[in-house]
């Protein structure tokens, strides 16, 4: 029996605002527990929660991002579990009428585009944070601490419908998503400081069968390297279960980053028990067409329009993709240097390869001020017309990034240009034709390794530099016609 | 009376403890709620527009601008206990 896999993405992304949600309360980056806060994020009784209209914007504009449909009229309702971090004992979410459904996310996989069907994008908050206090572990915590800074910052849940089918397809469509919610100034998209947290629902069955396998949610990925491997490791434990004709037990297991493995979480309440009610608090929302329009005219660039973009100036599909999702000033310096270049695709390697490797090496994050695309367009063009060779290009780069120099200037200040002229270079072959003898007679064709002796021998008897293809075509035409 | 519903289940899910007492007051007075639940679902709204939320009014949004919240010893000021700035609860484990 051949086996599939079949994945479904839930992410929340952390909304970039000023405040929170439903307060006013500032939203901060701060060790420094319970100082943004205030009745209504504590869960205080009495105290009235009112929409932020900006986080409202962020999520259509993220809804028309992921082409779905927009609600107009939509609602919030309460969805009721008890745990500490979450003092009201509800979470304000949306149920059967979220902002955003039936949509849809272009995706690249090496050189293919794919789409990742959306099923839905809502709104709501995030809960406070939680310490446990203890030996480290957490089974034998004596006490939990809390902190509600995070309590109430605005979240945006979107979940794709079962169409994921391999773990590099999950990481390629996290990736896409992080960039739309950057590209559309939403989100600050920041893996690592949770702006984008992300569970799997994973399921595997025949493939010949149209029914999908019993559903397993995966929880606390916290990278892309641990989405992928939790994954891996979880299709591979589902596979092996229905092999022996066990069955998968319907569950939430958590990714254990040390030990590699997920772990089931024996959870209490079902998807049902969460009792959800529309919210009295807080009225149906209308999100009428004059709001969807305000809210699309703040949607500028696309990733999917700067792949396009970058397809035009002759890349492939997977170096447009790359760039798209690389940084700003890459993006951008790549785009007005390709201007003035001849070949895209060295263009893309130079800038990519060579000029973030240098960067690095000299541990600079920011171009100097002095570094422009016009400069790097002369660098690259020295090199691509063969007017110096691609290490002196190398060693100009390495200069120019530590002072403001003139590639070209530099190149023959320091007698790095190489001659392309024939008929200097027929004069050099001539002499050295003439001087080596012995070993013209020798040569029997021109694949002949003293072929390569007699280029060196040119190379070493000119003063200036010389282009090493230039000088074998005119030698071979030279000893053999 | 269509479905006889499960009192532990919903005592354990409001997380609220309920003596065999009590157990047997609020069957008896949900099992009325119920009742009177399953009497509306015989009036006919076919033709009915919906009004999904009990309040015609409409949600008010309010502009995104940060306020100066709670002072910090305030918001603590009803905690039993505190640590580090932190509110401290008994020790709780998803
Ligand atoms: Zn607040």
């Amino acid at each position: 029996m051949n086996l599939k896999a079949t994945i479904g993405m839930e992410t929340h992304v952390e909304l970039d605002t000023e405040s929170k949600m439903f307060c006013s309360c500032e939203v901060i980056e701060s060790e420094e527990p319970n100082i943004s806060v205030c009745p209504t994020c504590l869960g205080l009784p009495g105290a009235l929660p009112v929409p932020n209209k900006t986080a409202i914007e962020y999520i259509v504009m993220l809804s028309l991002g992921t082409n779905c449909n927009i609600t107009n009229e939509g609602m919030f309702h309460r969805k009721n579990y008890f745990y500490p971090d979450l003092p009201k004992n509800y979470q304000i979410s949306q149920f059967d009428f979220p902002v955003g459904i039936n949509g849809s996310l272009e995706i690249v996989l090496d050189e293919e585009l794919h789409s990742v069907e959306i099923e839905r994008v809502h709104m709501e908050e995030d809960t406070g944070k939680s310490v446990h206090e203890g030996s480290g572990r957490i089974d034998s915590a004596i006490s939990t601490l809390l902190d509600f800074n995070r309590s109430g910052i605005p979240l945006v849940e979107v979940v794709t419908k079962p169409v994921i089918s391999t773990s590099k397809m999950a990481v390629a469509y996290i990736e896409e998503l992080r960039q739309l919610v950057i590209e559309l100034g939403i989100s600050k998209g920041k893996l690592e400081k949770g702006n984008l947290r992300f569970d799997a629902n994973i399921s595997v069955a025949d493939e010949n069968s149209n029914e999908l396998g019993t559903k397993v949610e995966i929880k606390n990925m916290n990278s892309l390297k641990s989405l992928e491997k939790a994954i891996d490791y979880e299709i591979m434990r589902q596979s092996k279960q229905v092999e022996k004709g066990e069955s998968v037990i319907q569950e939430t297991r958590h990714w254990d980053e040390n030990k590699q493995v997920t772990i089931s979480m024996r959870t209490k309440e079902g998807s049902a028990d969460y009792r959800y009610f529309s919210d009295p608090d807080l009225p149906n929302m209308i999100i009428d067409q004059e709001f969807i329009k305000n809210s699309k005219k703040k949607i500028q660039n696309l990733p999917t329009d700067k792949r396009k973009t970058l397809k035009e100036s002759g890349l492939s599909l997977s170096d447009s993709n790359y760039l798209d999702k690389g940084e700003k000033w890459l993006y951008d310096l790549y785009l007005s240097t390709v201007e003035n270049t001849k070949d895209s695709k060295s263009t893309f390697n130079f800038l990519t390869g060579e000029l973030q490797g240098q960067m690095r090496k000299a541990e600079i994050d920011k171009l100097p001020e002095w570094v422009d695309s016009e400069k790097l367009a002369n660098l690259i063009n020295l090199f691509e017309t063969n007017e110096v060779s691609f290490t002196s290009a190398k060693d100009i780069l390495a200069k120019l990034l530590g002072e403001d120099i003139d590639p070209k200037s530099y190149a023959s200040e320091k007698n790095l240009i190489q001659s392309s002229d024939d008929e200097e270079i027929r004069a050099l072959v001539t002499s050295v034709v003439k001087d080596n003898q012995d070993i013209v007679e020798r040569l029997e064709d021109p694949d002949d390794k003293l072929v390569g002796f007699l280029v060196g021998q040119v190379m070493k008897s000119s003063e200036i530099k010389v282009n090493p293809g230039t000088v074998k075509e005119v030698l071979l035409k030279e000893l053999f016609g | 009376m269509s479905e006889n519903f499960n009192i532990d289940d919903v005592s354990n899910l409001a997380s609220i403890e309920l003596s065999e007492d009590e157990k047997a007051k609020l069957q008896k007075d949900l099992q009325i709620i119920l009742e009177h639940v399953e009497a509306l679902k015989n009036v006919d709204i076919k033709d009915e527009k919906i009004d999904i939320h009990p309040l015609s009014k409409v949600l008010e949004l309010r502009k995104d601008e940060s306020k100066e919240s709670l002072k910090h010893e305030d918001a603590m000021m009803n905690s039993p206990e505190t640590k580090d700035g932190h509110f401290v609860v008994p020790p709780s484990i998803e």
